[in-house]
């Protein structure tokens, strides 16, 4: 079955349960008691079914994100200008790929098996960042991306390092960790792109009027179309809304950027003087459904490429097992996938 | 066949000489071998790590405050008698990892805990975990330099090698001193 479409029924935990919907009803009860006293959620706790649910959702299609977003920066490794920029971009986009790996692995502490999320991928049932779906064309997409894509994203992850799941919190921290690199050395390159020559600027500019709205809209719907938002803040899984997100990150970049002499394509953009806030016109959301529909300028290609790979990994996957089955039998001794001294997973 | 076929691992890091080592996360592989690679590809990209250990999950016993709590927790343990050395790790901060304090020398899984619990009395841990030393594998002090001694020479990897601040600092200071002299 899909892990899309958990019942709740396979998700009843054995330990102290009869079932019973008054038992359910408590279980909750508890289980938002603990988030409110500001505990963890670990592996082994009990959770309701649309928690864990929402969770494997989540970071699964965080996991994606960070795999296919090594495509659109992968292209330029090549055609890096410098020695010292190569290093930087190989460094990060092989970051993105250790980061994809921390969130499966997340994902799978929720009992979400490897397979069926690249499943769900490759057969479109799952989606990944909408930015990724947009071309990188010239080399201060780069820097673009570095800067205000990598910007964005922490933003939204400094938010999840706080959330209630401790697998996926603890892999947040690690990944802000390190993107805080990809960010920095992103503004190092815009911030010198735009000081440079009048062809400099206008490339970099070019990137931001290109990349500005697709960012945006990185952060997903208004709170006004998020039905579930104040369930998922309830439970911690979110603790702040995508419009609250999409202000702190206006209000970040648009000094740095009105400083550096760089404008975004959005002729409303301007300081409330009275809020504090950086405010803008609305996003083409007809635009972010299309491409999350999968009409994007690039969807069909990054999933080709996403397929080859897993397709062209095969023959790894299955030469690991074969080895690992060959060793423990060698060894007579029973594989660690049976070995067990009744300890249990819970907790662990 | 399928990845998620493969037994899940926890992994964990030493930052420095001296240091406990802590859970870094867990993974899946196929036997301990590739696992201890892997948790070195997925978990040491930066100089932040001198060694690493990784045990089956499967191996390990785990036990909260909570259920320690409950008088009859002894019932629910399993009643194995496995002697030798098992390894104490503890969580103490909800936000926190499991970090490992010691080794007991116990006639099982249960009274290692019960040697835990008397040994490290002064740690007010959330979750015990028990695991036996056999079911540790961890880098070789001979391969430790190469595994790890490389990400030393990345600086480019640290965000501190992007001088951005100072950067837009001096942007508008520069700035600053147009605009007054206006």
């Amino acid at each position: 079955m899909s892990y899309l479409n958990i019942s709740v029924e396979d998700e009843k935990q054995p330990a102290g349960a009869n079932g019973t919907s008054g038992d359910e009803a408590a279980q909750t009860a508890a289980f938002e008691a603990r988030i409110e006293r500001g505990e963890k959620i670990e592996p082994g706790d009990w959770m309701p079914a649309a928690y864990r649910k929402q969770l494997v959702r989540m970071i699964s299609q965080h996991a994606h994100s960070e795999i296919v977003g090594m495509l659109p920066e992968g292209a330029w490794i090549t055609r890096a200008p410098s020695l010292r920029r190569k290093m930087a971009l190989l460094a990060k986009v092989q970051d993105e790929a250790g980061h994809g790996q921390y969130l499966y692995h997340a994902a799978e502490t929720l009992d979400a098996s490897r397979e069926e999320m690249i499943d769900a991928l490759l057969e479109r049932r799952a989606k990944y960042s909408n930015i990724f779906n947009y071309p990188t064309l010239s080399w201060t997409d780069i820097g673009v991306i570095g800067w205000l894509v990598d910007g964005a994203a922490i933003v939204n992850q400094t938010m999840l390092a706080k959330g209630s799941y401790g697998p996926y919190a603890r892999a947040m921290l690690r990944i802000c960790a390190e993107e805080s690199f990809h960010k920095k050395q992103g503004h190092e390159q815009v911030i010198l792109m735009a000081q440079g020559t009048p062809e400099q600027k206008a490339m970099v500019q070019d990137s931001i009027d290109r990349w500005w709205w697709p960012i945006l809209m990185m952060f997903g719907p208004h709170d006004s179309d998020s039905p579930n938002t104040p369930t998922l803040m309830r439970w911690g899984v979110k603790t702040k809304s995508n419009d609250e997100l999409r202000q702190m990150f206006l209000n970040q970049v648009l000094p740095d950027l009105e400083a550096l002499e760089l404008t975004v394509p959005d002729p409303e953009m301007h300081f409330d003087e009275e809020s504090g806030n950086w405010i803008g016109g609305e996003i083409d959301w007809d635009e972010f459904w299309r491409v999350i529909q999968g009409d994007g300028p690039l969807n069909a290609d990054r999933l080709a490429a996403r397929r080859e790979a897993h397709e062209e990994g095969q023959w790894v996957r299955e030469a690991l097992t074969a080895y690992a089955q060959r060793e423990a039998q060698a060894a007579h001794a029973p594989s660690t996938n049976g070995a067990s001294n009744g300890a249990g997973g819970a907790h662990a | 066949m399928s990845d998620s076929q493969w037994p899940r691992y926890q992994v964990f890091e030493q930052r420095r000489e001296g240091a406990p080592h802590e859970n870094a996360g867990s993974l899946h592989a196929p036997d301990n071998e590739i696992a201890l690679q892997m948790a070195r590809d997925i978990f040491v990209r930066r100089p932040t790590c001198i060694d690493l250990w990784v045990a089956p999950a499967a191996m390990i016993f785990a036990r909260s405050a909570e259920q320690l709590a409950d008088p009859a927790w002894r019932e629910g343990a399993p009643q194995d008698s496995t002697p030798g050395a098992y390894r104490v790790f503890a969580k103490t901060r909800h936000a926190g990892t499991h970090q490992f304090l010691g080794t007991v020398e116990a006639e099982g899984t249960l009274s290692a805990l019960e040697q835990a619990l008397e040994t490290f009395s002064d740690t007010a841990a959330l979750v015990w975990w028990i695991v036996p030393d056999s079911a540790f594998t961890e880098t070789d002090p001979d391969d430790a330099e190469s595994l790890f001694a490389p990400a030393n020479d990345k600086v480019y990897r640290d965000q501190a090698d992007y001088h951005t601040v100072s950067l837009m600092r001096n942007i508008r200071h520069a700035q600053a001193e147009r605009s007054s002299e206006e």
